[in-house]
């Protein structure tokens, strides 16, 4: 019996260690401090920066150093302004970037006193988690003009509170390259294409001729690369219904059959770039965000692109359905914000302020990369940038006429886009009819807004 | 009379220090063990212990945690995601333990024989278990990229099968197929190892006996190579069933795509822990679905083990 009894004790004790310890990570940090919470949100301004002649260092939560400029660049010419102010990047990387981020910032303190925001999920993850500091008493004290960043500032508020300031604002584009076009006869993209002229010039375009394929359009595996065309019209995409999206699903799926752009599976089996799909030369239009221009100048320019197959390049405004104002697009905010956990929040504070500054906007467009405020200097340093597209239709591009927020601030932000993510793959490899997959994203993101 | 007293008292002086000793022993075992226990206790058993009671909290990880009941489990219980992950979980175990097994036994058998190279081909069938998962998933998936993997080519080219029938590894009913076949090449040699031990210890003698007997090669593997390794093959049947139910980086590294993120016929129960816990800060729901592993762990596990003691009395 005792024997028995051990051998039951030892078989239990053996599952538990290992068949929880997948999920033994998450209990591990589930540990930690189940009280420091609400302390935080009552810290006050912190008085550790600098006095004068007190060295300070900082540490900001970044992603993709080497490939984004502007992280150093901003180090650099915060660092010049204010000697007593070092400030360290810690590069998380842009694939898990939130994950690992909202990780750092649980439990008690926190080793960042700046942290890059890369979307409303990860900013609506963190105001949730009280990791993140309100803004508010800093701006009013400062005096900071909000209209500069021309509304961005009132599409991030929660509840009538900043939590970060915009440093980068893109918005969606098409990329296209200029040398298929010429060598198809066909003329270039305009700025005001509907979705379905888009769909035509995509499908005029590619070629399935063996060793010289032609890909119309590229859609990258994300879920915006298809959703966002039916948010054009203002539909909001926590709303709970997706019925709208079944005609550009409908479209793309169709133009996958044809041969138009290439096939998610493969895209997705081979984690193949955006990037790297453009650069191949052999797709003739790329629809995403305004970031893509920095990084294409900066490959281009280094020779790590031959510019022979992709350096004949413009960018026009995204495709709008029908009835809906040409020059309408989706915007991404990049913010920037002080963590509550800090120790440094002074210090940490300008740095902030000095990176969403007109001043911080310049050092961000010398880059090629948009700023969040963009004025007329602002937009002559852009097209200064080496590489940068000087066209007239490329300019207006980038001066889209209404433009909506990619995912707007909800508590709820980070579930719906996951539920939207994982039905949009189900989708795009065929393994649930569009229908099928609209009414689970509709199921599933209904019982997300019922909790 | 004074003899017997005598006799009592040296019994219980006997009893006494056997007791000292005893307890001397213990005091030195437990010593050995205590190191080992506090790691265990400090990493796992207090995680664990309090993920039973965050079952039954919301939790975000920084506010305060409140009490939900078991909200937490109507909520699991009630999402679709949750019940496919099982499925699949439960699918992809009963694929790849017995494969594993046939296969691992197999190789050990045949690598056991005094082949020539044996040493050589033992070292080869154990590559694949040191090799890194990451390096090995890329080569993988490129190899059975739907359009530009040499696998579909050949499909294609040599077996004329048409562009639309070819098949998408990585996604839809192929998915589970793909990673259990990934599992068991992976794994398999690593199994082969615990056989071929297991081998070292069966009795030659009895095959002799077998021999006198009568018998031939494949009632010898029957009566007397199966029994013997009755043990091994418990471990290794508890070993890969507890494991199976981990799966995790597999799937993520298969059919995760560029974003890491696993649609609705890929996804496993881990993965459905870990998206509840890390990106929607769930950790009470997330807990509540790591229970609800653990209880299908803990209950196969104990089938197995009564079945392996119904095997030992018959």
């Amino acid at each position: 019996m005792k024997r028995k009894i051990i051998s039951i004790l030892l078989a239990a004790s053996m599952v538990a260690s290992l068949g929880l310890t997948g999920c033994g990570n998450s209990s591990s940090t589930k540990t930690s401090d189940t009280t420091q919470s609400t302390d935080k949100t009552d810290t006050t301004k912190d008085t550790t920066a600098a006095t004068d002649g007190d060295k300070v260092t900082i540490n900001w939560a970044i992603w993709d150093k080497d490939s984004s400029t502007y992280w150093t660049k901003l180090k650099e010419g915060f660092e010049e302004e204010n000697p007593n102010i070092t400030v360290e990047l810690t590069d998380l990387g842009a694939t898990d970037y939130n994950t690992v981020l909202a990780t750092q910032l649980s439990g008690s303190g926190s080793t960042f006193d700046v942290v890059s925001i890369k979307d409303t999920a990860c900013y609506s993850t963190l105001i949730e988690k009280n990791a993140l500091e309100p803004l508010n008493d800093y701006i009013t004290t400062e005096g900071i003009d909000l209209s500069q960043y021309n509304g961005i500032t009132d599409q991030i508020k929660a509840n009538d509170v900043l939590y970060e300031l915009p440093f980068r604002n893109d918005t969606w584009v098409v990329y296209y390259n200029k040398d298929l076009f010429d060598a198809a006869g066909i003329d270039y993209p305009t700025n005001d294409m509907t979705f379905a002229e888009y769909d035509k010039l995509a499908r005029s375009l590619s070629s399935n001729e063996f060793g010289k394929q032609v890909y119309g359009a590229h859609y990258h595996t994300w879920r915006s690369t298809i959703q966002l065309f039916g948010a054009l019209d203002g539909t909001d995409i926590l709303g709970g219904n997706y019925d709208f999206l079944k005609p550009y699903y409908e479209t793309v799926l169709s133009e996958q059959a044809d041969g138009v752009c290439q096939d998610y599976a493969t895209l997705s089996t081979a984690s193949l770039h955006y990037s790297n799909a453009f650069s191949q030369g052999n797709v003739a239009m790329l629809n995403i965000g305004s970031w893509f221009i920095s990084t294409l100048i900066t490959k281009l320019n280094a020779g790590e692109y031959d510019s022979s197959l992709c350096g004949n390049w413009g960018i026009v405004q995204y495709p709008h359905p029908e009835g809906v104002e040409a020059g309408t697009t989706i915007g991404t905010v990049t913010g920037i914000a002080v963590t509550s956990a800090s120790e440094k929040k002074d210090a940490a504070w300008k740095f902030v302020q000095f990176a969403s500054s007109e001043e911080g906007a310049k050092i961000v467009a010398e880059t090629g990369s948009m700023p969040a405020i963009v004025t007329s200097e602002i937009s002559a340093i852009l097209a200064s940038v080496p590489g940068f597209p000087l066209d007239q239709n490329s300019k207006e591009a980038l001066t889209p006429t209404k433009v909506y927020m990619d995912i707007p601030y909800s508590k709820h932000s980070a579930e719906i886009d996951a539920v939207l993510s994982t039905y949009h793959k189900d989708i795009m490899n065929g393994d649930i009819s569009v229908d099928d997959g609209i009414a689970k994203m509709n199921e599933d993101v209904q019982k997300v807004l019922a909790q | 009379m004074e003899n017997a007293t005598k006799c009592i008292d040296v019994e219980k002086e006997k009893m006494i220090s056997r007791k000292k000793r005893e307890r001397k022993k213990n005091v030195v075992a437990y010593s050995f063990i205590t190191p080992n226990f506090i790691g265990f206790a400090v990493f796992t058993l207090v995680p664990i212990l309090f993920a039973f009671l965050l079952a039954f909290m919301e939790w975000d990880g920084s506010n305060q945690p409140t009490w939900a009941g078991t909200s937490n489990f109507q909520s699991v219980f009630s999402d679709s995601l949750f019940w496919k992950s099982i499925e699949h979980t439960i699918i992809y175990c009963i694929g790849t333990v017995p494969i594993t097994m046939l296969l691992s036994l197999l190789l050990a058998i045949v690598l056991n024989q005094k082949v020539k190279g044996r040493a050589f081909f033992r070292t080869i069938s154990f590559f694949p278990y040191v090799g890194s998962l990451v390096a090995i998933t890329a080569v993988w998936t490129m190899i059975f990229n739907p359009t530009k993997g040499p696998v579909n080519a050949i499909l294609y080219y040599v077996f004329h099968v048409a562009n639309d029938n070819l098949p998408n590894w990585f996604a839809g009913k192929l998915v589970m197929v793909s990673y259990i076949m990934f599992s068991v090449w992976k794994y398999m040699g690593y199994y082969m190892v615990i056989y071929l031990a297991g081998l070292q210890n069966v009795n030659t003698e009895l095959y002799e006996a077998a021999s006198l007997d009568g018998a031939n090669i494949f009632q010898k593997f029957r009566y007397v190579t199966l029994p013997q390794l009755r043990p091994t093959t418990f471990f290794v049947v508890v070993m890969l069933t507890i494991n199976c139910f981990k799966i995790y980086d597999i799937a993520i590294m298969l059919a995760g795509g560029g974003d890491n993120k696993l649609g609705s016929s890929a996804t496993v129960l881990v993965y459905y822990i870990y998206q509840n816990a890390f990106q929607f800060w769930k950790l009470g729901k997330s807990s509540a679905a790591a229970l609800a592993l653990f209880a299908l762990v803990l209950i196969v596990t104990m089938i197995q083990f009564k079945g392996e003691e119904r095997f030992a009395n018959d």
